[in-house]
């Protein structure tokens, strides 16, 4: 009878709890409708306002970073669950304000098709005009940059590009001209391109051109190739067109489109031939952030734009190799068997009166600006890092040689170096330039010199990392749900034998780590130490990319890495095998686990669900 | 400029200057200054006040005073002037000094040109003279480029 009673009483409460559920999930369920409701109203908010915010948010980060470093040496676990759930709403909360300076380059493009067509009628011609990628996201101040590029190489491609309806029958083209606009994302960069299908750059022309106006002789003008005649164009003053029109032609407008899209940290491409034109700019997406090298000059720290990095080397001299030389008054350094001229720093800044004596060893980052290479002497070579990107105010208008200031990570500001300001006040492009200088540009990237063959990947917050092929024994997917722990270990099985797992994002500085569950495969790059295999928990694996081997980094202060390189103009990071190996405690002098005392809390990889 | 108000008071050198708290008035101490090379020699460098980059303006190099080291204890009065924030290094920092216009005057002649140029006007204080600084002048003032 008890058990009855007892029984309804549990039946009760079964289904008042039901009910409440129920009314909960009602409850839900309408907030939803009108928290969406309020989202359909879009706010106004003032540009201030976000810039504040944005600033706020950039403190933050420093005061976040200070924390964390408190919460290294702490060994209170609540403390430091505190600060990591700290660390990962700060990073989110930048990560979202600074979508919020992102607009979509169709507010910009909006205006063109009128724009084609009225320059199209205009000059008589029929043109189309094509926009795909409207929705791409660049940030709203670089929106701003980009708008006269845009406008004046449409005008050109429609004015000078494209040919009369009846041109084009003849070589057998469609009578309606095409102009295509083609914006996407690529390496971080948002790449814009505009091309058409008219009657390409004359080339011959422009050489004749530029022999004319006296730029290059005769003789030297018929060796050079179709690149070096189409940088002819970015000359101020510099136009084929015989007449001048109301839209085109006056010589101005090249040389502005390139020093524009410089000015916000971007490049021009031109490719050419009889069937279009196909300008291509790279722009960052943001000016607000930008990845940057710092150096030291005595005690202080500046930032160097990685854009502006080739290759950071240390020259040490030696018995019977010629330093660094002078050429009519501009040191230059042999790297490679090429001639790099040499600024510097202290003696750039007058932080220093006299060049410090040749026949010591320097640090050289070789930068590029100003249509030139040369190598930047500094002190010492820091570290890389993402900087946020601050004026300098309006005392500094009249010091061009830096384009704005930073907030270090203790606080500090930095400045952030024009590149291409140092060179012009360095004067070495004006010696240069009266001394034919020649330096096989092609030739300093190493294309064609010994390389080695190089594995690219991705760890979560450091993108192109490269591992040696040599070391590399193949690739795996992993599921998580297949990692075992021994001990403080991750291990899997691994055909017969156990492997370790290394979550490289731990041991190499400026990677972000992240916890992995259960239903997750991440790819693994396989390693085999001392015949035993051992795995590289890595984000993402890309392609097999071919580096030169004569790269060295001055000072690689940045645990895990060995040394970057330059390909395709793009900065790679080498992963230090031999030191993650020793981190790990499978140091080459140890067998495996003997120095793991050292690094108890560094377990591989935290199977910690709460942390979602 | 208000002549009547509240001002902030600083010592540079003989000098005694004040500066209206409405521009909006904070006195910090210790802050680590960047400086910058092939800069005009009046910007003393740049601190960051809460995530906002401040040009730090050495008053002594200002107003044509040798220049003493003040190393870590410099003293910064901060002041906004067209959306961007400065600081002014100054030797020692007075009290907060309430003024009424009585005892306004204009410029006198006598005083050190280069001091001149950047003042608007003296209150007669019971024991010394409170020079009311122009703090747009001492920014635009500053020439630019680097000889």
């Amino acid at each position: 009878m008890e058990e009855t009673i007892l029984e309804v009483a549990a039946q009760d409460l079964e289904q008042e709890i039901l009910e409440v559920v129920k009314e909960a999930s009602i409850d839900a369920a309408v907030n939803e409708a009108e928290s969406s409701k309020e989202l359909a109203a879009p706010v106004k908010v003032s540009v201030e306002l976000l810039d504040k915010l944005m600033n706020l948010v950039s403190e933050m980060v420093l005061a976040r970073n200070r924390l964390l470093s408190f919460a290294r040496t702490s060994g209170d676990l609540a403390f430091n669950n505190t600060v990591r759930r700290i660390d990962t709403v700060t990073l989110e909360l930048q990560e979202r304000m600074m979508k919020t300076r992102m607009q979509p380059i169709s507010q910009v493009w909006s205006k063109f098709p009128r724009l084609v067509r009225d320059i199209a009628q205009d000059c008589g011609k029929k043109v189309e005009l094509v926009q795909i990628g409207a929705e791409t996201e660049l940030d709203r101040t670089l929106l701003e940059g980009i708008r006269d590029p845009l406008v004046h190489i449409i005008r050109n491609s429609v004015d000078h590009g494209i040919e009369q309806p009846a041109d084009r029958l003849a070589k057998g083209k469609p009578e309606l001209g095409t102009v295509k606009l083609r914006a996407f994302h690529e390496n971080g960069m948002v790449v814009i391109e505009i091309a058409d299908d008219g009657a390409g750059i004359n080339i011959p022309l422009v050489r004749q051109k530029a022999i004319q106006l006296g730029l290059v002789t005769a003789e030297r003008a018929s060796k050079l190739t179709e690149r070096e005649l189409i940088d002819f164009i970015y000359l101020p003053g510099f136009s084929t067109k015989a007449e001048v029109t109301s839209l085109s032609g006056r010589g101005v407008g090249m040389d502005v489109v390139r020093t524009n899209i410089q000015e916000i940290g971007g490049t021009v491409d031109i490719a050419t031939s009889a069937q279009g034109t196909r300008l291509r700019l790279s722009i960052p997406l943001t000016l607000a952030i930008m990845p940057a090298v710092f150096v030291r000059s005595k005690q202080q720290s500046y930032a160097i734009p990685q854009v502006n990095v080739i290759e950071m080397l240390r020259y040490e001299p030696r018995e019977g190799v010629p330093g660094v030389e002078n050429f009519y008054g501009v040191p230059v350094f042999r790297l490679r068997d090429k001639l790099i001229p040499l600024v510097f720093l202290n003696y750039e800044l007058k932080v220093d009166d006299v060049r410090p004596p040749t026949d010591e060893p320097l640090n050289i980052v070789i930068v590029q600006a100003a249509g030139i290479r040369f190598g930047l002497v500094v002190d010492e070579v820091l570290y890389m890092q993402e900087v946020v990107v601050k004026s300098v105010g309006p005392l500094l208008k009249g010091t061009p040689v830096y384009s704005g200031s930073t907030i270090l990570g203790n606080g500090r500001v930095a400045l952030i170096f024009d590149i291409n300001a140092i060179a012009v006040r360095s004067g070495i492009i004006a010696k240069l330039a009266d001394n034919q200088f020649e330096q096989d540009i092609s030739a300093v990237l190493g294309a064609n010199s010994e390389s080695q063959q190089m594995l690219m990947f991705d760890l979560l917050g450091l993108e192109r990392m490269v591992i040696p092929l040599e070391t590399v024994d193949r690739l795996e997917m992993i599921a998580a749900s297949r990692i075992d722990r021994r001990g403080n270990e991750a291990v899997v099985l691994y055909g017969n034998k156990i492997m370790r797992l290394i979550s490289l994002a731990h041991y190499v500085e400026g990677a972000t780590q992240k916890s992995l569950y259960g239903d997750e495969t991440v790819p693994v790059i396989v390693h085999y130490h001392h015949d035993q295999p051992v795995g590289f928990i890595v984000k993402k694996v890309h392609n097999i990319v071919n580096v030169p081997t004569q790269v060295v980094m001055v000072s690689p202060p940045q645990r895990g890495i060995m040394g970057s390189v330059i390909v395709n103009d793009t900065v790679m990071s080498i992963l230090n095998v031999q030191e993650v190996l020793n981190m790990s405690g499978l140091g080459p002098q140890h067998d495996a686990g003997i120095s793991g005392a050292e690094f108890v809390d560094s377990d591989v990889i935290t199977m910690d669900r709460e942390d979602k | 400029m208000n002549r009547s108000g509240s001002y902030a008071t600083f010592f540079v050198g003989d000098f005694f200057f004040g500066i209206p708290i409405a521009i909006g008035v904070e006195v910090t101490k210790g802050q680590e200054v960047t400086p910058v090379p092939l800069g005009p020699k009046e910007v003393a460098g740049f601190f960051n006040l809460r995530g906002q980059i401040v040009t730090a303006i050495n008053m002594r190099v200002r107003l044509g005073l040798p220049t003493v080291d003040h190393g870590s204890d410099a003293l910064s009065i901060f002041f906004q002037d067209q959306d961007h924030l400065f600081a002014l290094l100054v030797d020692r920092v007075g009290d907060f000094t309430e003024v009424t216009e009585n005892t306004f005057e204009e410029t006198p002649s006598n005083l050190d040109p280069n001091a001149r140029e950047l003042i608007v006007g003296v209150h007669k204080l019971a024991d010394k003279l409170l020079l009311v600084l122009d703090t747009h002048k001492i920014v635009s003032g500053i020439d630019l480029v680097q000889s």
